[in-house]
């Protein structure tokens, strides 16, 4: 399967039905599936912060769900996860459509996104590189369990490498 | 209307749907009232109180859901009526305490002091049920009819601005988990 398949279907065998998203050309390639699957709730926002307060207010009524978004717009969390999520222990399965690395174009896309692991790390969140397609199925089955053992965000890094980036073949 | 006033009126008609606090003075006024375990009280997290309520009521369509907003944390997130708009639960109730200010700061005020309609941007942004009370009695109607009729509501309620809760000692996580136990889905885990 490809990548974006493997993530819905990792998804919905860890029960994960509600989605909120700001959308950026990586994710929308997993978010356009789930728009057409009738098992996801998809919700579209106008800000990540926004995202995230939706999803963390299913968990507190015992709903999972995920929260995509674009490293551009991960800065955007920062005060929801600082005073929500994290004093709270609230998680959430979180997609980060990673630019500003290997292939980048756009110089404003860089700087917030080399921020975002010492912004996790200041924060006590764990990430990890999803950066190959053959091993994703297991990585990810993986985070989602520790998303949840551990009750907080643990942040899926899309990497160029493994997506293609924004102008890879759709 | 003073907002404690405001704030004991809905809990007497409110019977167990959860509810959902702005930081600051709502949440230590709904702790300070009654502190019922649907109750989830923010101590931060401004702007996403109505974030927060959607969430909630989304994954619990069968039940009412209130949301004590303040018209800071609204101002912070006005992105978030549109979402509310497009998602359009019917369980969603929206209030909004209007004291045209930010109290929990020291009382500066807002722009709902000076220009900015709050009833007309929930309104533009697409949220059918819209009502501005700025007495007792209009809100209690207004909140009667809101959690009779589908939704979702949004309701503007003018009040007074000057009042200090004492602040609660609450556990944050032992209020969550208390919230979700409320629910017959704790499977989330
Ligand atoms: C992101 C963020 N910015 C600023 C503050 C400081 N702050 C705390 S309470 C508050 C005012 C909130 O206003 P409102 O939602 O109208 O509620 P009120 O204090 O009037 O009850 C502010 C600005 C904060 N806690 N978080």
């Amino acid at each position: 399967m490809a990548w974006a398949e493997q993530i819905v279907q990792g998804l919905k065998d860890a029960g994960v039905s509600l989605a909120a998203y700001v959308p950026d050309g990586v994710t929308w390639r997993v978010l356009r599936l789930m728009e057409q699957d009738p098992f996801f709730h998809m919700i579209p926002t106008t800000r990540e912060e926004e995202a995230v307060g939706i999803i963390s207010g299913a968990y507190a009524a015992g709903q999972r769900g995920a929260v995509f978004m674009q490293s551009s717009g991960f800065g955007n969390t920062v005060n929801a996860l600082a005073t929500l999520n994290i004093p709270y222990r609230i998680p959430f399965v979180w997609f980060i459509g990673m630019r500003g690395g290997p292939g980048e174009f756009n110089l404003a896309q860089v700087p917030g996104a080399r921020a975002i692991p010492g912004i996790l790390d200041a924060l006590g969140l764990q990430y990890f590189h999803l950066t190959r397609e053959d091993e994703l199925d297991r990585t990810l089955s993986g985070v989602i369990a520790l998303t949840y053992a551990g009750r907080l965000p643990v942040a899926n890094l899309l990497s160029t490498l493994m997506t293609g980036g924004r102008d890879a073949p759709r | 209307m003073l907002r404690v006033d405001a704030i004991r009126a809905v809990l007497d008609r409110v019977g167990g749907a959860p509810i959902v606090s702005n930081l600051g003075g709502t949440t230590f006024h709904l702790h300070n009232l009654d502190d019922r375990d649907a109750n989830l009280y923010m101590w931060g997290a401004m702007g996403l109180t109505s974030s927060v309520g959607l969430g909630i009521a989304l994954a619990a369509p069968d039940r009412k859901i209130v949301v004590m907003d303040g018209d800071g944390s609204l101002l912070m997130n006005l992105g978030s009526l549109g979402t509310i708009a497009r998602q359009s639960p019917a369980n969603l109730v929206h209030i909004v305490w209007d004291n045209h200010q930010w109290a929990g700061t020291g009382g500066q005020p807002t722009h709902t002091a000076v220009v900015t309609d709050l009833a007309a941007v929930a309104r533009g942004s697409g949220i059918p049920k819209v009502a501005a009370v700025s007495t007792l009695e209009a809100l209690e109607e207004a909140f009667d009819q809101a959690m009779r009729e589908d939704g979702p509501w949004c309701i503007i309620a003018d009040v007074e601005g000057s009042d200090n809760p004492d602040r609660p000692d609450v556990s944050i996580e032992e209020n969550l988990q208390r919230f979700r136990r409320t629910f017959d889905r704790p499977a989330a885990r």
